[in-house]
């Protein structure tokens, strides 16, 4: 079904983890299994199965995709993570093999904005950056330890490529340096690392009162957004560590959250549905405004198979059981698929704990929502 | 017998804290904060209660509570003040009341709520009143934080 908003793939298990190629015409998705699959787009729009990647032995918790290097990275519960590069001529995705020493599930993974390193979160309380080292022809990795205290649920890359943030289980969200001297790095000062700082040195921290979920720079890499477990949106701009602009929200706790703007932020979590929240003046963040916009169904009544399900499962046919939101189920993550050079957002996908990815227009949901301006 | 079988002292062992990396809550109770203002605090709701300055009073009496403390007594007698307050509205008032509430005053209210089904059911009926308006103003997301508060109030 889609509409000029929305365009949705079904893959029939929950979806953990997904990411687009540079082209935007391939999809990496994990199902919560130990395979990987490649989505590809065809001509009349659809998506289809491509390829399998199976070498995880445990359920694969994370997939990212370099854009512009054409790589995919994975990481598992099996405590692995294999960078995945395309053989143009067979077609055939060969994985290698990155040495996390790690002696936990690994969680998170996420390419660099220059993607000659990734970040690997995982259960054993520290974070994996991996380089690739030419000598010995594989992935090597540096841990960020001290003073992360639980299992990390969220990392991301500022847009110098070597300052991250990180979001745990010990409820703090905190910013690391992560300049490496075997890439000859050449880190300069900015508000968030006022000093040059060595890889590992911790730069903020900020509490919650919940895990924190989701954590994202803005697309400028000044304000750093990050969701937490008690249900509230937290807000810093680099330049002011001690004011946190902290939004509790009324609804259930937000998974995942993406800037749809430099001032906005698209949240998705256990409600079901996006919504988007402004920065007002720099103090406060406004009242959330659904995207999911809801359609009330054609002929007010349920389809005779609709019927008939229902009276098997629940032995009352008279009720649709069904939410009123796209997502049958929590939303897991976001991803932004388009936004223009200043990281204004028009697309947006999110994967749901129901199976489905969809696919959102900003752009055509801005007319059609009355009061969403972003 | 072996004599190893008989004791089983080796039971009383705390092995977690010979575990370097257990992991300790930053949000222990600690210190003393506050203990001074909660009987202020009593005082001054008593003042405004008997002048029937009810929606004053609720909003004196969810200020600050002392969450830091690790005297019971005094969070108890925060709690007694809080109940007091509630106690005295008339159900008519309690939408008025709650509508003047920002989001951080109706989490600790939704607190105190919660507190007082644990730890008196016998006002549970009043207390679900309450409830129910708190819930219309702040959420799900209320009650979620009450279940994540490690620190308790």
């Amino acid at each position: 079904m889609t509409t000029k908003t929305e365009q949705q793939l079904f893959v029939g298990s929950p979806v953990t983890s997904h990411a687009f190629n540079g082209a935007l015409d391939k999809l990496v998705v994990s199902d919560n299994s130990t395979t990987v699959y490649i989505y590809a787009k065809e001509a009349n729009g659809k998506w289809t199965k491509e390829t399998e990647l199976q070498k995880h032995i445990e359920r694969v918790k994370c997939v990212d995709w370099a854009p512009k290097t054409n790589r995919i990275a994975t990481c598992a519960g099996d405590r692995n993570a294999y960078v995945w590069n395309l053989n143009e001529t067979t077609g055939v995705w060969a994985p290698s093999l990155v040495l996390l020493r790690i002696e936990r599930a690994a969680t998170y993974i996420r390419w660099s904005p220059a993607e000659d390193r990734f970040a690997v979160g995982s259960g054993a309380r520290l974070l994996s950056v991996c380089f690739y080292e030419n000598e010995h022809d594989w992935w090597v990795s540096k841990h960020i330890k001290k003073p992360i205290r639980s299992t990390i649920l969220c990392v991301d890359w500022h847009p110098s490529n070597y300052i991250l943030a990180i979001g745990s289980c010990d409820f703090k969200c905190r910013v690391f340096s992560s300049a490496l001297k075997e890439t000859y790095d050449k880190p300069e000062t900015s508000g968030w690392m006022p000093k040059l700082s060595k890889f590992a040195t911790m730069l903020a921290e900020f509490s919650t009162q919940g895990w924190v979920h989701s954590v994202k720079f803005s697309p400028s890499g000044d304000k750093l957004a990050w969701v937490a477990h008690d249900a509230s949106i937290n807000i810093v701009h680099m330049d002011n560590h001690d004011t946190v602009i902290r939004s509790l929200t009324p609804s259930l706790p937000i998974l995942t959250v993406i800037w749809a703007s430099e001032n906005s932020v698209v949240c998705g979590g256990h409600d079901n549905f996006p919504s988007l929240f402004n920065i007002v003046a720099g103090e406060s963040v406004s009242k959330g405004i659904r995207l999911d916009v809801k359609e009330k169904k054609a002929g007010g009544g349920m389809s005779a198979m609709a019927r008939f399900k229902a009276l098997d499962r629940t032995g009352d046919d008279t009720k649709d059981a069904s939410l009123d939101t796209t997502h049958q189920n929590s939303i897991i993550e976001l991803r932004v698929v388009k936004s223009d050079a200043t990281g204004n957002c028009s697309q947006f996908s999110s994967i749901g704990m129901d199976g489905k990815i969809v696919h959102w227009d900003l752009d055509a949901l801005a007319s059609s929502i009355s009061d969403l301006k972003i | 017998m072996s004599k190893n079988v008989n004791s089983t002292q080796f039971r009383t062992v705390d092995v977690d804290a010979y575990d370097e990396d257990n992991y300790e809550d930053d949000a222990r109770d600690t210190g003393d904060s506050g203990a001074a203002e909660v009987t202020e605090r009593a005082n001054q709701v008593r003042g405004l209660l008997n002048q029937l300055k009810t929606k004053e009073a609720l909003k004196i009496a969810l200020k600050n509570p002392p969450v830091g403390n690790k005297d019971a007594s005094v969070k108890e007698q925060n709690y007694e003040t809080v109940v007091s307050v509630l106690k005295s509205f008339k159900a008519a008032d309690i939408d008025a009341a709650v509508a003047d509430l920002d989001m951080v005053e109706i989490d600790i209210l939704m607190k105190y709520l919660y507190k007082g089904f644990t730890c008196s059911p016998d006002k549970a009926a009043s207390l679900l009143q309450w409830h129910e308006k708190v819930v219309a103003k702040g959420g799900l997301g209320s009650i979620v934080r009450v279940m994540v508060d490690r620190k308790g109030i």
